[in-house]
């Protein structure tokens, strides 16, 4: 027998104990990296590939503001501006569903290769997305979700602007971070609402990463003391303007995630302390038979750890494997396209399960090093 | 009866007082003792006589209010903690009434546990291990669990597990206690042959007359106070 053979035969004596021990470190270890990785994806949100290259312009009053059309003559004009595209906020809602179930925006058929290039389909669906005025080009998520196909036509009504729009699919797209999205037409829906003069926003393809700055400041200049003023900005910072919304969720995960590792480490301190005394006894034995304070401490620790470590690599791995081979949109119900469970995630994960394994022997390791001998041994007879 | 040699165990005025909320009580009263080596002591008493706590004080588990212990010449009562296990784990083996084996370690394990804190090599362990239980005659019980042997069994394996590291002294607090008349016959007999054979100095608390006569000597205890 060697001293972890000893361990062992102790950690496992009440199996159902042990089992249902890590069995919660699991679990609470599972919730945590979940929700640590839907936190990383509502504050980072995946970059797609032409991101470094692209400038969003929206009202400088707000995003729900919108924007002349006559603008795009002036931006375009811009050294350094490769492409401009309309995108128009469309807000309908599919078939009875209660709520939006995807996003449509508006947009210049003919400038989705240029500044959404990662959205790829085949060559079919960008020629009809040229051609027929009515066609659209929907995210494979959205399209696998409802069944839909190139040639299917979807009708939405709109939240934004009175009526609904039928259209055709010409095209289904994937590629890009969140597959999700519905394109149309801005002329289809410039057409069907009278001819505004307005649209969402704009987006702006650069020519090259060094244009970006020069861009940014010559759009917001260029408007500057007009009726409509704008704010440019490249994607990432578009999308951290997003994300500062979201500060309550963030303290809400960070609060739940507070609330898991507590409940955790009461759990496992109670479950160690359990496991203490009902040995009380033996361990007075050891002692008796010449096993030091810290003997004991190392006994009762690798124990702890053991079992929070057993735990945590079953709660880290579980959530690993099922985020890593899962089909993340059914699973999220296509609420996340991404839930990356990342080495930081892991590590973190993995460091609160070590800190748990030594905070629960902590409090059984002081009763046994207070405990005496002769106090041990009194409650044998 | 005069002892030739320096005794192994030299007990001077010994006291010992435990107090009980405001009420102190006396368990040892001035003991004055030796106890030679290679002796087989049967400590008698009634309850609250004070005799485990003298076999606590001298097994190096339990601290006097004042006086002094030597064994072999070590005064127990001034080594610190650590000192104070390392020296029971090379110089005392213990046998208490309810055996106290490890229930999920088998006999063989349950006798090696004191060896673990030693610098032996696992085969070095293993031989140890089957010479002890040999000595108890249980070498074809290695692998049983406590809970696969008799009660005197189970004692048996305590024994070995108690002169595994080969002390020089053997505590046994009521080792009989819990046992049939036949199987404490059985652990006398192995604990007096230990005496005799192996030269181990022995000191036994046992409320048993009957116990105590296997002993070499006889002691009495009687409210802390030595009754010879």
């Amino acid at each position: 027998m060697t001293i972890p053979t000893f361990i062992l035969k102790n950690a496992l004596r009440n199996k159902r104990r042990a089992l249902l021990s890590i069995s919660s470190v699991a679990v609470s270890l599972f919730l945590l990296v979940t929700l640590q990785v839907a936190l990383r994806e509502l504050t980072i949100p995946p970059q797609s590939a032409g991101a470094e290259l692209r400038v969003a312009v929206r009202n400088k009053i707000s995003l729900t503001n919108p924007l002349p059309a006559r603008q795009r003559g002036i931006i375009e004009k811009i050294p350094g501006v490769e492409a401009v595209t309309p995108f128009t906020w469309f807000g309908g809602k599919y078939k009875n569903e209660g709520g939006m179930s995807f996003a449509q925006f508006a947009m210049d058929a003919d400038k989705l290769r240029s500044v959404f290039g990662e959205a790829k389909m085949d060559m079919d669906g960008y020629e009809k997305f040229n051609a027929t005025k009515d066609a659209c080009v929907l995210g494979k998520i959205t399209a696998d979700k409802y069944h839909l196909k190139v040639g299917d036509h979807i009708t939405l009504d709109s939240t934004v602007y009175p009526g609904s729009l039928t259209f055709t699919i010409a095209g289904i797209y994937a590629g890009t971070p969140d597959d999700r999205n519905m394109l149309f037409r801005q002329d289809y829906l410039d057409e069907s609402i009278g001819e505004p003069g307005y649209v969402g926003m704009w987006w702006l393809k650069v020519k090259s990463a060094n244009d970006m700055a020069p861009v940014i400041k010559a759009v917001n200049a260029a408007f500057q003391n007009s009726a409509a003023e704008v704010r440019a900005e490249s994607e990432r910072n578009f999308q951290l303007g997003f994300i500062s919304m979201l500060g309550n969720i963030k303290t809400l995960i960070a609060s739940i995630s507070t609330v898991v590792v507590f409940t955790l480490v009461l759990v496992t301190a109670s479950t160690m302390s359990m496991a203490v005394r009902e040995r009380f006894r033996e361990l007075a034995i050891l002692k008796a038979l010449g096993f030091r304070r810290r003997e004991m401490f190392a006994f009762i620790l690798a124990e702890s750890f053991g079992l929070a470590v057993t735990g945590a690599a079953l709660g880290i791995g579980g959530a690993y494997c099922l985020y890593t081979f899962g089909d993340i949109g059914k699973l999220t119900a296509g609420i996340f396209v991404s839930f990356e469970v990342t080495p930081r995630i892991m590590g973190f994960a993995a460091l609160v399960a070590a800190v748990l394994g030594i905070v629960s022997a902590v409090a059984p390791s002081l009763s046994v090093a207070r405990m005496s001998v002769v106090n041990g041994l009194k409650t044998l007879d | 009866m005069r002892f030739v040699t320096e005794p192994i165990v030299k007990i001077r005025a010994l006291t010992k007082i435990y107090a009980q909320g405001e009420i102190q009580v006396t368990a040892l009263d001035h003991i004055t003792l030796d106890i030679a080596a290679g002796e087989f002591l049967s400590l008698m008493g009634p309850s609250g006589s004070g005799k485990s706590t003298l076999l606590h004080i001298i097994a190096g588990v339990d601290r006097p209010t004042s006086g002094e212990c030597l064994v072999q010449g070590v005064d127990v009562t001034k080594l610190n903690e650590s000192q104070l296990a390392d020296w029971r784990n090379q110089n005392v083996g213990f046998i208490f009434q309810t055996f106290n084996l490890i229930p999920v370690l088998t006999a063989a394990e349950n006798v090696e546990l004191p060896l673990l804190l030693t610098r032996l090599t696992r085969a070095q362990r293993r031989k140890q291990v089957e010479t002890a239980l040999e000595v108890v005659g249980l070498a074809d019980r290695a692998k049983h669990l406590p809970r696969q042997l008799s009660g005197g069994q189970e004692q048996r394996v305590a024994i070995a597990r108690a002169l595994v590291t080969d002390p020089a002294l053997i505590v046994a607090d009521e080792p009989t206690g819990n046992l049939d008349s036949h199987s404490a016959q059985e652990v006398l007999s192995a604990l007096q042959s230990l005496r005799r054979d192996a030269g181990k100095t022995i000191i036994m608390v046992t409320h048993d007359p009957k116990a105590a006569a296997f002993g070499t000597r006889q002691i009495h205890l009687e409210k802390g106070e030595l009754s010879q």
